[in-house]
């Protein structure tokens, strides 16, 4: 696996960018794994199986990797030699933390029963809009090469899908799942 | 089909490249075995025609085990020696098997303790892995009498939600009888599988499994012949069997009046249960008669009694869906497998929910074992991989235990596999030489809470400051679903590496609870999560303070050692029964204090370690 030096963008003959067509990523993805899978190659010796492992490992990592805009984005980032571990508060916009802090309050004001249900759909789908919003904004960003406001919109994101996921948990909890 | 088998013994393929390739349904009530030998894949039944081989074994002096129907009539009269339902003590532990009520007509050797269990027959000691192995010799004798081949290699199927140690025992059971195992796939799977080259369309498809005692849900994405598992859930205490019992509770309050059953009438009354479950499945409304007592039942009443059941299938196929990032407008096919889910409050309930009729055109009882018997193609090259490639996920999180007990997931659940994933982590004490790896599998945040897989060490780390080590652990996960962990000390690159093969796994139920209680106590682990890291926080920077002190007291002096001291001396105090935001605002502002006096302790230290080293030994 070590042995593969190319990044993930160059590995699926992508240009580095943050566009990406999913489907024709998925496609490729799929024709890498008929052709490298373990299942592909079972005839072939020891060595040669657990190679076939650990290329489709990373096959399945470049793959998730790039299919999912937040990690996406990331990567992109690290790419251009961005440290996407490390945020300081003056990156962010005031407002945004706000916002965070306003949806996250309506989060907790919620009743502790499935009566917030249709309130969390609302608020979820609230989300998602405003994640769809800054997506696109960072692809403007990462296109016109502005790359210190792209970080700042991928913090931002981060926030985003960090607040999906909290909706998401209170869901199951409701449905006492 | 069952024809052409049975007509022609000792058949070989007209195609002398085709492999001898099997599929094996391992179940709890019954098994199946198909082949696509002979042409397409069909199930291969006994001489007299029977598709399904009840899971049963009898046990006999001096003589070869009876399997199948046979041994089935016999477990009313030879319980003790009679083995049902074995697959429910895979990976189980002696002490966990011998309390379950279904396993209680037979004697266990009760000095195993941990280790798997033994059931003592009159025929000698039997585990679960050779009851499991007499079963598939069984299901191997319809193949040697319709062929006459050696088999290459068998897919054997297992529930999504079986643990490392049950997969293991699974294939444990073939190497006893010399059958060797290509893979072993997930059941919805194999469903999928079956269904999907039978159509050949291209979608996302929900397979919904309802066995006598399991029930899992998968979500599974065929294109370009590729199946990518998108997500599975389930939930392994869930099962047909629940509807029995909650209709013979419903009955009993009515048969017996205030007056308690007993247990010989409860037996009666479950089996009675379960033939009006059986009738009703044909009609819309049942008369009931039991122990002089009459009334009626009909399906809107059943419907109502099972309606938390239903709820909680329902609320599956949401987290799955969830999982997945799709919705239930994107669902372009549903799968049903498994007897139970022939019932019609079932059939109406997954129907409703995602608005489209399940697809009914394979046999619910066979569609696992010819999904099997496919991939088992594919696996001996009779069929390419480019015809058809199944790609699975993990179904529960893996990850390895973190100072405070707490887990850190490194490979979450769904992930495709193979896969491999490497993190890194540090030393928690000055001069620390060595380090314990637990790996574990759950959904919770405590070490408790979940499954310990393994644990070992990593020795001969250099000593160095707590967090200046680099340890890097990765995880592989393999295309069978087996793990193997190694870790890595980065500066010495010292390896120590494990494949993880547990003794015995977590009871049905257990699985089960891993993931229920994930997340009822989600938000209580949260806090408990906060707290605990706010205390080792708090109590590493104090260890650090007092082994500066040791060290570089003098350069203390020179910072505000009187301060730090007494500010050491409360946080000590705050620790124990302190909110995590009072121990972290401590920990904050004790931080900031001895940030001059960390510096210029950093200073002496680099300072010390350059002398007498080149440059570039230290890059």
């Amino acid at each position: 696996m070590q042995s593969i030096k190319k990044n993930f963008f160059e590995f699926f003959g992508l240009p580095i960018s943050f566009d990406v067509d999913v489907e024709s990523l998925s496609e490729k993805y799929h024709e890498l794994q008929k052709e490298f899978h373990p299942d592909a190659s079972s005839l072939e010796t020891e060595i040669e199986k657990m190679r076939s492992v650990q290329f489709t490992s990373f096959v399945n990592e470049a793959y998730n990797t790039l299919k999912s805009p937040i990690k996406r984005a990331e990567y992109f980032l690290t790419t251009q030699g961005f440290d996407t571990e490390n945020v300081s508060q003056s990156e962010l916009d005031m407002d945004l933390l706000l916002e965070q802090m306003q949806l996250r309050e309506k989060l907790a004001e919620l009743p502790k029963d499935d009566s917030a249900m249709p309130a969390l759909e609302n608020l979820k789908q609230d989300v998602k809009q405003k994640l769809l919003i800054q997506q696109s904004s960072f692809a403007d960003d990462a296109r016109s090469e502005n790359y210190k406001s792209a970080k700042k919109t991928f913090h931002e994101l981060q926030f985003l899908y960090k607040l999906l996921s909290e909706i998401e948990e209170n869901e199951e909890r409701r449905l006492e799942y | 089909m069952a024809l052409l088998q049975i007509s022609e013994p000792g058949k070989k393929s007209t195609n002398p490249k085709v492999k001898l390739a099997v599929g094996i349904d391992l179940g709890t009530t019954n098994s199946l075995i198909s082949s696509g030998y002979l042409g397409d894949v069909e199930i291969f039944p006994d001489l007299s025609g029977q598709v399904l081989l009840p899971s049963v074994v009898q046990y006999r002096q001096d003589a070869q085990p009876i399997v199948g129907e046979k041994a089935k009539m016999e477990v009313l009269a030879d319980p003790e020696n009679t083995v049902i339902s074995i697959k429910r003590l895979m990976g189980l532990s002696a002490s966990e098997s011998q309390n379950l009520p279904q396993f209680e007509q037979y004697t266990f050797d009760t000095s195993r303790g941990d280790e798997s269990p033994v059931i003592i027959t009159r025929a000698g000691r039997k585990d679960p892995i050779q009851i499991s192995a007499d079963i598939l010799s069984g299901l191997l004798a319809r193949i040697h009498t319709a062929i006459d081949e050696d088999i290459e290699g068998a897919v054997i199927t297992v529930p999504a939600y079986f643990n490392d140690a049950q997969r293991q025992q699974t294939k444990e059971a073939a190497k006893l009888i010399g059958l060797p195992v290509l893979r072993l796939i997930n059941e919805p799977t194999a469903a999928a599988v079956a269904y999907g080259l039978d159509s050949n369309e291209d979608g996302n498809t929900i397979v919904f499994d309802l066995g006598g005692g399991t029930f899992d849900v998968s979500l599974l994405c065929l294109k370009r012949g590729v199946f990518e598992v998108l997500a599975t859930g389930g939930d392994t205490s869930l099962g047909g069997d629940d509807f029995d019992y909650v209709l013979s509770d419903w009955m009993s309050e009515r048969v017996f009046d205030r007056g308690q059953a007993t247990l010989k009438e409860r037996g009666k009354l479950i089996a009675y249960a379960n033939s009006v479950k059986h009738e009703l499945t044909l009609h819309n409304s049942v008369s009931l008669s039991f122990n002089g007592w009459r009334g009626t039942f009909d399906s809107v009443e059943f419907a109502k009694i099972c309606e938390p059941y239903i709820k909680r299938m329902i609320n599956a196929c949401r987290r799955v869906l969830r999982d997945a990032s799709l919705s239930k407008e994107e669902i372009d096919n549903i799968v049903l497998v498994g007897g139970s889910t022939r019932m019609p409050i079932i059939r109406k309930a997954v129907e409703s929910f995602f608005e489209k009729p399940p697809l009914t055109d394979i046999d619910p009882d066979k569609v696992v074992a010819m999904g099997a018997g496919l991939q088992a193609e594919v696996l001996v090259g009779n069929k390419s991989a480019s015809d058809f490639l199944l790609l699975d996920v993990n179904p529960l999180s893996l990850g390895i235990e973190t100072m405070g007990e707490l887990v850190e997931k490194i490979i979450p659940r769904n992930t495709t596999i193979p896969v491999a994933k490497a993190q890194e982590f540090t030393t928690f004490k000055d001069g620390q030489t060595s380090m314990v790896i637990h790996v574990v599998q759950g959904e919770r945040e405590l070490v408790s809470d979940c499954r310990s897989l393994a644990k070992f060490e990593l020795g001969g780390i250099p000593q160095m400051v707590a967090g200046a080590a680099k340890i890097r652990v990765t995880f592989q996960v393999d295309a069978d679903g087996l793990l193997s962990v190694v870790a890595e000390e980065l500066s010495t690159q010292k390896m120590s590496e494990i494949q993880v093969k547990p003794s015995f796994g977590l009871s049905a139920n257990a699985v089960e609870e891993i993931l229920s209680s994930s997340h009822q106590n989600a938000k209580l682990d949260l806090d408990l999560r906060a707290l605990r890291e706010a205390q080792i926080e708090a109590k590493q920077l104090i260890d650090a303070i007092k082994a500066a002190k040791e060290d570089d007291g003098d350069l203390l002096e020179e910072s505000d050692g009187g301060r730090i001291e007494s500010l050491v001396h409360q946080l000590s105090e705050k620790i124990p029964n302190g909110t995590s935001v009072e121990i972290r605002e401590m920990t904050e502002l004790l931080n900031q204090i001895t940030s001059d006096f960390a510096a210029s302790r950093m200073d002496r230290y680099v300072g010390q370690a350059l002398k007498g080293e080149a440059i570039d030994e230290i890059d």
